[in-house]
């Protein structure tokens, strides 16, 4: 039982599924990078996961390029998202405490 | 296939539709504008809200789109419809520099709303008519300008969807025609990438200011993007910051070179791939696009977004297998097989330029058929 993912740049430290995974799956990568990682988590088509372990303050590339930095580490096969990627643009409220420091 | 069946219009321009439009100057008189438009067929209703009491910029942008909205070449003859005089001729007078028929009626003037919808009929009627007397002829795609847009983006979008727009963007600007790109917000994070492709420093300098200044201006309000951009429907289909969806919306635009930066509703007057400031909401950036004369729109959507634009037909692509089937009332053309199938984005976009050549020539979208048309003109300051 595999789940196919898409890596899209030679940078890139991501793929993105193409298919709804289960945690436990093992998804085969394929495009820019070829390869085969177990899925820690449940990932929803569409949705990213690391193709390395990646630490906190380190940034994600996609597209060969920045598209955020991880606020937490995770490990190869892990979901890669909201819940531990933070976007550094149009960030008014870094701004602001910077302010307010 | 290099040419369309269209209406040509007055100073060398084409048309894919013929609709007589009834226009709002504002919306104090919508009701009026909508009541002649259900009395006579053939008739499309471009109305907004607000705009009364509109100033600076806001007051520019407003009056621009009216009148661009009216002089889109999709639009055969307008009767313009307001509340007093002096905007309304002011209105009808920008519309008539395009070459059009333009009427009018004044609601204070003919003595309130039921003599309004009984002259607007006669006049609305009179302009059908003769507007349907017009045939479509072939035409080279140089004359078509193309609008391209997404709405509703998943990981899909950047991966199929919008590479395939792109490769009909190219065969347009190949052709001599001209492609308009927008909503400023989604190239935050892609800037770099995108203003590479300026055709003078001139050019890439302006479009990088549209982009500093809007992100300048979050930083400055203290407004963190991340809670309005990406949007709950872009989060759960796999997109994870701004910076993520501005890199696959770029792909939309093609490969060309960017030769102008154009202001909300600023009409291009060279042929090539520009971009057009607007707000990134799909029926505020449309509403720039059809006010600027863009004709139709490639619109491209993951996770599904339904609506269209009032005046350029507007067709929905998406490269998400659940969606292409959980929506397929709303979709037009389905992509997924690049990704399941291993169709090539060459192979997807040459069937797209069959199906914008068609739309071109008369055939319907679905969101132009199902009535899902909006109109929204953008304002950013308070109103007096």
């Amino acid at each position: 039982m595999s789940v196919r993912a898409v890596v899209l740049h030679a940078n890139d430290n991501v793929a993105t599924l193409m298919g709804d995974g289960k945690s436990g799956e093992t998804c085969a990568y394929s495009g820019a990078r070829q390869g085969e990682v177990n899925l820690r988590q449940d990932v929803p088509f569409g949705h990213k996961i690391a193709l390395e372990g990646l630490a906190a303050g380190e940034d994600v590339r996609k597209y060969g390029q920045v598209v955020g930095r991880m606020t937490a580490s995770a490990q190869a096969g892990e979901h890669v998202h909201v819940h531990n990627v933070e976007s550094l643009r149009g960030r008014g409220d870094l701004v602001a405490k910077e302010g307010a420091k | 296939m290099n040419t369309f069946m269209g209406y040509r219009r007055p100073g060398d321009r084409a048309g894919i539709r013929n609709w007589v439009g009834v226009l709002s100057v504002m919306d104090n008189v919508n009701p009026v504008t909508r009541a002649i438009v259900t009395a006579v067929q053939g008739t499309l209703a471009i109305t907004t809200l607000f705009v009364r009491g509109q100033y600076g910029r806001d007051a520019e942008i407003a009056y621009r789109t009216l009148a661009g909205l009216g002089s889109n070449p999709n639009i055969a003859s307008v009767l313009v419809v307001g509340l007093e005089t002096t905007s309304t001729e002011m209105i009808a007078d920008r519309i008539r520099s395009s070459g059009k028929a333009v009427e009018i009626i004044v609601v204070q003037d003919v003595g309130g709303t039921v003599e309004a919808v009984a002259q607007g009929t006669r006049k609305a009627l009179a302009l059908v008519q003769k507007a349907t007397m017009l045939q479509r002829e072939p035409l080279p795609l140089s004359y078509l300008t193309i609008g391209v847009e997404c709405g509703g983006s998943d990981a899909t979008s950047g991966i199929c969807s919008n590479p395939t727009i792109g490769e009909v963007a190219d065969r347009i600007v190949e052709a001599g025609g001209r492609v308009v790109i927008s909503e400023t917000a989604e190239f935050l994070g892609a800037e770099h990438v995108f203003a590479e492709r300026a055709v003078s420093d001139s050019v890439r300098q302006q479009f990088l200011k549209c982009v500093t200044d809007l992100e300048q201006e979050a930083l400055r309000r203290g407004v963190d993007i991340r809670g309005t951009n990406p949007v709950p429907d872009n989060i759960r289909g796999g997109l994870t910051t701004i910076e993520e969806k501005s890199l696959g919306a770029i792909a939309k635009a093609g490969s060309t070179p960017l030769v102008g930066v154009l202001d909300y509703a600023e009409a291009p007057t060279t042929a090539g791939m520009h971009f057009m400031e607007t707000p990134a909401p799909a029926v505020e950036s449309m509403t720039g696009l059809a006010g600027g004369g863009i004709q139709m729109i490639l619109f491209a959507t993951g996770q599904g977004n339904t609506i269209g634009s009032a005046i350029a037909p507007t067709i929905k692509i998406t490269g998400n297998y659940k969606t292409a089937e959980r929506l397929k009332d709303n979709i037009d053309m389905r992509v997924d097989p690049i990704l399941t199938d291993g169709v090539s984005i060459a192979e997807m976009g040459k069937r797209l330029l069959e199906l914008t050549i068609s739309v071109a020539s008369g055939q319907f979208t679905v969101s132009e058929a199902l009535g899902q048309r909006e109109i929204a003109i953008s304002r950013f300051e308070p109103t007096i």
